[in-house]
């Protein structure tokens, strides 16, 4: 069980790092880096230098940066895919009677090799701002069923985790509102940046610090429900920490973290807001909401477990 | 709980794994825009002295520095290629109506036919209505000349021969890049390159 758990928490954590990639992909502009799928430049690595494209590529498409960036993601995609694949060929072969692993194991398997073919599919539409908005999408559910199924294998590893923890009766509503809140945020920030894409497609000499004066509604949502997510993240965390008796160790490693991620996510939210989109930041608000939407659903988990014995 | 939980580990484990992301990324970040930056030089423009249709005025070299400009060849009973690149021009035209720094040249490979009365009828059949998209002629020997010596582009057999390809000119005279007129691809490059020359400005 224990190595279960461990490479279960590897593979969570290589998910989450992939994530990172391929947000570290579409804020350089490297999405393009590679004109084709699933070969680069019609090789299995990228070439290096436009002497060694074959004739029926321009040499214009060319960039020895971008195509390594865009590279990397679908190599360590490639690998991350490998190890969930080994993820739940072990669940199968020993895990058969914990359908909480079993399940979330086989779905993660065939929804990363949707993934997979997914991503091709945003390279050949060039980057159409829905479908990359799909790819990211996809990305979190398989992190969250790679947290979701580390969570159950510490469960059955640590059987008596949870006895003596009493947390607050209406906690388990407000967690599951709380992850309903994160996810309709997560699809709020997806509807800015496709916003963000269209407008440079339109106005492809705007300054950076005018894109967010043109986008609709959405400007004023993603903020005000930030602050909603802020508040509600503080009071789950807060009744957790100081009104539960005995929280077992991932309720109170939970509550800290999620409370602490959702402020950084309004603080990097702010930064953006009024620096002109740097890349590096919106690199990592999109990587925080992936943690946050995993760290939430461990708290839900985590409630979720305890009402059930 | 056991005493060595009482601190939000988990937290400071991301947050400390988020500070070296975040210096990954600047990096990363750094060497994509140093390579877009580097859109290379391919040549010098010579100077050469045209007709605008529009105005029957001498344009040359002069008048296509200071702005970013766009060349392609063309003919107005161009039946194969043509057909495609002009509306490529004048979806560039539209895109680009708020912006002085652009302009585009359309050369005509065909002077024989292609007198300025009927450039400007052409022009106007693209709803072109200002200078930002200027139509030239000059005698044939000239502009295979420039085709070929300035644009380093194959100008045999006109005016059915003429090339495909979409020349961008920076602000100095220098040519940038060379961009397929045909398809998506090209025009996708080419647009990434006039936003990256014209925000060096």
């Amino acid at each position: 069980m224990k190595a279960f758990r461990r490479f279960a928490i590897f593979t969570t954590a290589a998910t989450y790092f992939l994530i990172f990639l391929g947000g570290l992909v579409r804020v350089s502009g490297a999405g393009l880096g590679c004109p084709d799928w699933p070969k680069c430049f019609g090789r299995w690595f990228p070439p290096i230098s436009y002497r060694h494209l074959p004739p029926e590529f321009d040499p214009n498409l060319f960039n020895f940066s971008l195509a390594w960036i865009e590279f990397g993601n679908r190599l360590v995609g490639l690998l991350v895919g490998f190890l969930i694949a080994v993820l739940a060929v072990w669940a199968i072969a020993k895990y058969r009677h914990a359908p909480k692993i079993l399940v979330p194991s086989i779905i993660a398997v065939l929804l990363v090799a949707f993934q997979g073919w997914q991503g091709g599919q945003v390279v050949l539409s060039e980057l159409a701002p829905f479908l990359v908005s799909i790819h990211l999408i996809i990305a979190f559910i398989i992190a969250g069923l790679m947290v979701y199924i580390s969570q159950q294998a510490y469960y059955l590893e640590f059987q008596d985790t949870e006895k003596e923890a009493v947390y607050p009766g209406w906690i388990k509503n407000a967690t599951w509102l709380l992850w309903l809140m994160v996810i309709g945020q997560v699809i709020f920030g997806t509807r800015i940046r496709e916003a963000i894409e269209t407008t440079i497609e339109q106005f492809p000499l705007v300054a950076s610090s005018e894109i967010i004066g043109k986008l609709g509604y959405v400007k004023y949502l993603h903020p005000l429900w930030g602050v909603a997510v802020v508040v509600l993240t503080w009071i789950i965390s807060y009744s957790i920490l100081k009104k539960s008796r005995a929280p077992s160790p991932l309720a109170w490693q939970s509550a800290w973290t999620m409370a602490g991620l959702a402020l950084l996510q309004i603080v990097f939210g702010l930064v953006m807001i009024f620096s002109g989109l740097p890349e590096v930041v919106q690199a990592l608000h999109l990587w925080i909401a992936g943690l946050m939407t995993g760290m939430v659903l461990i708290a839900l988990a985590v409630v979720a477990h305890k009402k059930e014995r | 709980m056991s005493e060595k939980q009482k601190y939000p580990k988990m937290l400071i484990w991301l947050v400390a794994a988020l500070i070296v992301l975040a210096a990954f990324a600047a990096f990363v970040v750094h060497q994509a825009n140093l390579s877009r930056s580097k859109i290379s030089v391919w040549g010098e423009l010579p100077d050469f002295q045209f007709t605008a249709a529009h105005n029957g005025e001498p344009f040359g070299l002069e008048q296509m520095k200071g702005r970013l400009t766009v060349v392609n060849f063309i003919f107005t009973n161009c039946k194969s290629a043509c057909p495609i690149m002009t509306p490529n021009f004048a979806e560039l035209y539209k895109l680009y109506k708020g912006s002085e720094k652009i302009q585009l040249v359309s050369i005509t490979v065909d002077p024989e036919r292609d007198s300025l009365p009927v450039l400007r009828e052409y022009a106007r059949a693209y709803g072109v209505t200002d200078d930002r998209w200027v139509f030239l002629w000059a005698p044939t020997e000239e502009v295979v000349r420039l085709c070929e010596q300035g644009f380093m582009l194959p100008a045999d057999n006109l005016p059915m021969g003429h090339t495909t390809k979409f020349t961008l000119v920076d602000c100095d005279g220098a040519i940038r890049s060379y961009h397929e007129g045909l398809d998506r691809e090209g025009m996708v490059l080419l647009k990434n390159n006039i936003r990256q020359l014209a925000g060096t400005w």
